[in-house]
């Protein structure tokens, strides 16, 4: 039930991509994400998906679960294909009354296939790789420069954490909800959808009085501990780059550069 | 006759996950009508598990849960009517309040029985006095309730089913002395009324032996005492191990034994071990 639901898919291990600095690893996803979705030449795009192969037979997570995280996205991503097919303009290689294929079509919609697999694959990857907290703390330290501007990023950053600690708490609460409205005869399995909002009423209510309820306790346990926001907080675990880092940063601006060369000498499909 | 009876249930959380574990193994029990059971052991014995296999929340990985002679799982989409035979009360049940009104909340299991309004009104009107509130609360919104009254209104709101058997995980959880005592005078009067069958899990040794009759040990999933009150506490050293506690009452009676008093520690309750001490002091007397 949703026992099951793991919030974030961290698969602790002692693998390369698991020692590297989590800020590396947004930043180094980030980028292979645009250049992704940016490349305009098969050769390019074939070398990217490569390099994904060999990060996830570095990071030791089964290459099962970087599927089974992305099937679910499946569906939309062949939807989002299949319109690009239909509605490209180029030579037609196939016609029937309104239905027209093009061989830009084809390969617009294959590639958008590959590009979004290539996302999906590539942001599991780092979740599988990087504990919640890391990744929160690394994206503080990431958005630290936006300070200067007023930007709150130690409250963001403590917001996420709250979040994220509290998402198997309610996920508990809930599965106690719902059994103790199973046991007063709650029928949760109708197929009228009317009906079926309807008898999620008795758990969502109770769901969110005990949201509130928690705000409220944490909000008086914060205060009492005299938090102020991020003014003069140190942190128990520094990130620091190592040399690790520094060797991943190089490597992959190596192979950035290579997708880009790709780009400019081989810009076609063809 | 049993109303319930489980025969050698076994269930393990999250097969075929690394977190398996096994919660219950082989567990037989059955519950006569009218009776008063209470259930105790350590933290993760057990005890919420075996609860939610009573009304089939939980289905048992083998042996059967038979209520009046007939298993509960040969029909698995009919088992909401014996939700409604099996009435349960989790822990801090008033969290589970919804409705605007006290008699909306306690219609809840009731309108799920699809019962007509007027038989709906007088057992919600029943409930709230078998909890000892009057039906001034009717129209009372339960959210501006104290925690004992809406306790109470939620305990009520399982009671408005007339099951056989009342199960409450921790009914006195975070009350005051005063609102435990009026609890279980309620629930006694309500058993002797009613003759239903009451199962309570508790963490109060004191509870457990002033109220129940028969007490079932739990732990590691396995039930490893069970007896008449007096019986299993007799057992003070096997309860240690288990990370449980005879009464404080018996304790002290323990004590004295140790040091040479002739005293009998059968008692687990203040009365019983007041009798036992005036006998004790009259005895000296008599010499």
């Amino acid at each position: 039930m949703t026992r099951d639901i793991t919030v974030g898919q961290f698969l602790p291990g002692q693998s390369l991509l698991h020692r590297l600095d989590p800020r590396t690893k947004i930043v180094l996803t980030l980028v292979f994400i645009i250049q992704v979705f940016v490349s305009k030449s098969a050769l390019s795009l074939c070398f990217l998906i490569v390099l994904l192969g060999v990060l996830i037979a570095c990071s030791h997570v089964p290459a099962k679960k970087v599927f089974r995280a992305v099937r679910p996205m499946i569906p939309v991503i062949i939807f989002t294909a299949l319109i690009n097919i239909f509605y490209v303009s180029g030579n037609p290689v196939f016609h029937y009354s309104f239905i027209r294929i093009t061989d830009q079509g084809l390969f617009i919609g294959f590639t958008l296939f590959v590009r979004l697999t290539a996302l999906i694959a590539g942001c599991s990857l780092i979740t599988y790789t990087t504990s919640l907290n890391q990744l929160a703390a690394g994206l503080e330290q990431l958005l630290a420069p936006l300070k200067r501007f007023h930007f709150p990023v130690n409250e963001l950053s403590m917001t996420l954490s709250i979040t994220l600690r509290f998402l198997p708490t309610i996920a508990e609460e809930l599965d106690r909800i719902i059994d103790a409205q199973k046991a007063r005869g709650a029928d949760l399995s109708s197929a009228n959808l009317y009906k079926k909002v309807h008898a999620y009423f008795p758990i969502i209510l109770p769901l969110f009085m005990s949201a509130f309820r928690r705000a409220f306790e944490l909000t008086n346990a914060i205060e009492c501990r005299c938090y102020q926001g991020g003014i003069g907080r140190t942190k128990m675990n520094v990130l620091r780059l190592s040399r690790l880092d520094y060797q991943a940063i190089v490597f992959f601006c190596v192979a950035f550069g290579l997708s880009i060369a790709f780009n400019l000498y081989f810009p076609t499909f063809f | 006759m049993a109303i319930i009876e489980l025969r050698d249930i076994s269930f393990r959380y999250g097969t075929g996950t690394p977190f398996e574990k096994q919660a219950l193994q082989d567990i037989c029990l059955s519950v006569e009508h009218g009776a008063f059971i209470g259930i105790i052991g350590h933290t993760g014995s057990g005890k919420s598990t075996l609860i939610r296999h009573f009304n089939g929340l939980l289905r048992p990985d083998s042996g059967q849960v038979l209520v009046n002679n007939e298993d509960i799982w040969k029909h698995p989409k009919q088992i909401r009517s014996i939700r409604f035979q099996i009435g349960l009360v989790f822990q801090y049940p008033e969290t589970q309040i919804f409705a605007d009104t006290v008699a909306r909340d306690i219609a809840y299991g009731p309108k799920n029985m699809g019962l007509d309004q007027e038989t709906i009104n007088q057992r919600v009107r029943e409930a709230l006095s078998f909890v000892g509130l009057d039906d001034s609360y009717l129209d009372r919104n339960p959210f501006r309730l104290s925690g004992g009254e809406m306790r109470r209104v939620a305990i009520a709101g399982v009671m408005a089913m007339r099951p056989a058997i009342l199960v409450l995980d921790e009914p006195t959880a975070g009350l005051d002395p005063e609102g435990c005592r009026n609890l279980f005078d309620h629930l006694e009067q309500y058993r002797r009324k009613t003759n239903t069958a009451i199962v309570m899990v508790s963490h109060s040794m004191e509870e457990i032996a002033e109220h129940v009759q028969r007490v079932l040990v739990l732990d590691k999933g396995r039930i490893v005492l069970e007896g008449s009150v007096p019986s299993v506490f007799a057992h003070a050293g096997i309860l240690n191990q288990f990370g449980l506690d005879v009464p404080q009452i018996t304790k002290a009676l323990l004590g004295l034994k140790k040091k040479g008093y002739p005293v009998d520690t059968s008692a687990v309750t203040v009365d019983q071990a007041e009798n036992e001490l005036l006998r004790l002091f009259e005895g000296k007397d008599d010499e």
